[in-house]
């Protein structure tokens, strides 16, 4: 139940017409690299956004200076009208309302399926445990793995603690869901699994950011796809539009590349 | 068509080959390989033989065991009062219910894991044997030197308090299992003072086993928790932290034990404000010990910490745990465990180390060892043999015991961690 206009104007939030993240003049440096050369990009509310790029163009620093795993050093991100700044009280609240999940799944270890998806709802949110287990259940079930929820994560496939992962950010009951190239590390076969997930999710409404290679999921699943190099936004355009008739020559030579 | 017997038809199910091997078949595989290993057998083999003769010529003939027998309560308790023997039994019973209470909790805890995990619960007799086998046979040579029947009837109490303790751990149920190092610790609080307060006995007075147990015990407890407060300190962002935990921690490796129990000895009470009490020798060795032991803690958990890779704080990160929590229920649960064998190395070395406070002038364990041959029935005759070998026996079975625990607890932890 996708209610998107999609207008194909770059830079126009695709949703519903709120501005969930609004990002503006964003720079990063890693010393003397600028990782980021002044992004602007606005992502409207229950959008879908894949963001594509050669490796090292910035894209996962994009989304980590989202929710502030990297630190920004120029510019200004806004999510859902919280400004991130140095406060810790302001990252906080953005990172209660922002789900992540990475390429390397990082799924704590030492604690099973179940208390890794209700370790934040108890501690963050206070949840009482037994209503953060019916929670955690019924995610579990919607991303098709209840009966590893006593496992622990060593003893799951990729793709199953992928989904586990997708399952703990979603605990959070979080308004953002950014992905960190997540189906770069499992097998070929898993891969489908987890799109799936992510299909599903964004159908249900809910507003993402994925940094993905998956053109078939941009192509299917995405309002808008925004094309990185070098740190710079190059192209932002409906998957149709972009993949079809890309306007740059770098991107065309990007396409040429992996299609 | 190749040989139908070989390959098993849809009903036979495959079984490994049988590996079958006669003892000379054994003796060439492993002793006699090669002209070198054979020379090697031959060498060393006759020298083993001996070395068992001679050591159990020694253990059953030739060994003079009574200056064991005389001095066993010295061997134990050193100078202790012995009319106030009664409020160690007390406080021997409060800590075996505090250790078998957590023993059994523990049992339950890894019971309850391996049906989770789909693997038999039960525990085999063997297991069991293995297990205390080390504890018990000290426990045995003890009791074949007690002369008197009060110490045994005594001892069966405690050890039927220990049974009671277990089961009653394993009764316990799971939303109170988190309580039970509280209550250890509170044991540990109300052992002491059964020792020490209503009129009690001064630790000064402490000697022998007792006192290599409470420095042990003592510096464990205390340096633990200051250990990984200095090896989270030492990673902290905050340069003046950093800067103050990196400081004490090098001091405190970079010294020597001795030269710092001498500094506790006759250094610090000059340190101490005008007016303010002079804490007995004891509790300065054992602040000695704490230091100098949190020192390496930190070292050591300073490693584990930095064997976790980063994406597990940016997950914690990312869910919104506060730095804190992201450190106490992500990062040191892991760190910890991947430590384990290199922190118990550290308590088996603590607890020989104990033996360093004879130069201070007290009188723990191996201290005895050498003191009671001094005796007028013993002296100049060479007992000291029969004493070390008694005191290496305890100091043994106390190490080998930390050291099969820690694997154990190894396995046990090991479980679908990665």
């Amino acid at each position: 139940m996708r209610d998107v206009s999609l207008t194909g104007k770059a830079l126009s939030p695709g949703g519903t017409g709120k501005v969930m993240i609004e990002l503006e003049g964003v720079e990063k440096w890693f010393g003397d690299f600028q990782a980021l050369k002044g992004i602007d990009l606005q992502v409207g509310f229950r959008e879908t956004v894949v963001v594509c790029g050669p490796s090292g163009s910035g894209k996962s620093t994009l989304i980590r200076c989202i929710n502030r795993l990297e630190e920004h050093d120029r510019g200004r991100i806004v999510v859902d009208g919280t400004v991130v700044s140095d406060d810790l009280r302001d990252i906080q609240e953005v990172r209660r309302e922002t789900g992540m999940v990475f390429q390397s799944f990082n799924l704590f270890p030492h604690l099973t399926i179940l208390d890794n998806v209700t370790l934040a709802p108890i501690q963050v949110r206070h949840r009482p445990r037994k209503e953060a287990e019916r929670l955690a259940m019924e995610l579990l079930e919607r991303v098709q793995i209840p009966d590893q929820a006593n496992k622990y994560p060593g003893q799951l496939s990729g793709g199953q603690q992928q989904r586990a992962a997708i399952a703990r950010a979603l605990a959070m009951e979080p308004k953002v869901m950014l992905f960190d190239e997540p189906t770069s590390a499992l097998d070929p076969e898993m891969i489908k699994e987890v799109l799936d997930v992510m299909e599903e999710l964004a159908e249900s409404g809910m507003t993402m950011i994925c940094v993905t290679h998956e053109m078939g999921f941009a192509r299917h699943v995405a309002d808008r796809v925004v094309f990185m190099a070098e740190g710079g936004i190059v192209e932002v355009n409906t998957p149709e539009a972009l993949f079809n008739d890309p306007k740059e020559d770098r991107t065309k030579l990007f396409l040429s590349q992996i299609l | 068509m190749s040989a139908p017997t070989a390959t098993p038809g849809p009903d036979t199910v495959a079984t490994p080959p049988q590996r079958r091997t006669t003892p000379t078949r054994w003796l060439r595989r492993n002793l006699f390989s090669s002209p070198a290993n054979a020379l090697l057998t031959l060498i060393t083999g006759p020298l083993l033989l001996w070395a068992i003769v001679a050591f159990g010529r020694f253990l059953f003939v030739t060994g003079r065991w009574d200056i064991i027998e005389v001095n066993l309560t010295n061997f134990m308790v050193g100078g202790f009062p012995r009319d106030q023997l009664a409020r160690l039994w007390i406080a021997m019973a409060i800590m075996t219910i505090a250790v078998t209470v957590g023993a059994g909790v523990t049992s339950a805890t890894a019971a309850e894991a391996a049906v989770a995990a789909g693997r038999d619960p039960s525990v085999t007799l063997r297991e069991r044997v293995q297990r205390a086998g080390p504890p018990l046979v000290l426990l045995l040579v003890l009791v074949v030197f007690v002369r008197t029947p009060l110490p045994v009837a005594l001892l069966a109490g405690v050890l039927l308090l220990g049974v009671v303790g277990f089961r009653l751990g394993r009764g316990i149920p799971p939303r109170w299992r988190g309580r039970t190092y509280l209550a250890a610790v509170l044991a540990i609080i109300v052992a002491l003072i059964a020792i020490s307060a209503f009129g009690g006995v001064p630790r000064d007075a402490w000697g022998g086993f007792l006192l290599t147990l409470y420095y042990t015990v003592g510096a464990l407890l205390l340096s633990f928790p200051i250990g990984v407060a200095l090896a989270l300190g030492r990673r902290s962002s905050l340069p003046v932290v950093r800067a103050g935990c990196s400081i004490f921690i090098e001091f405190f490796r970079g010294s020597p034990l001795i030269a710092l129990l001498f500094v506790g000895w006759l250094i610090l009470p000059f340190f101490l404000p005008v007016g303010f009490p002079t804490p007995d020798l004891v509790t300065r060795a054992l602040i000695i010990f704490v230091l100098f032991t949190s020192a390496y803690v930190a070292e050591i958990v300073r490693g584990g910490l930095q064997a976790i890779p980063r994406g597990q704080r940016e997950a914690a990160q990312a869910l919104g745990l506060s730095p804190w929590k992201q450190t106490r229920l992500v990062i040191l649960p892991q760190a910890l465990r991947s430590v384990i064998p290199a922190l118990v190395g550290q308590a088996i070395s603590l607890y020989k180390d104990t033996t360093l406070v004879l130069i201070i002038g007290q009188i723990e364990l191996l201290a005895v060892a050498q003191n009671v041959t001094q005796q007028e029935a013993f002296i100049g005759q060479g007992y000291i043999v029969e004493t070390l070998v008694f005191v290496s026996l305890i100091y043994w079975v106390g190490s080998y015991w930390m050291s099969r625990e820690s694997q154990r607890l190894e396995t046990r932890l090991g479980v679908g961690t990665r």
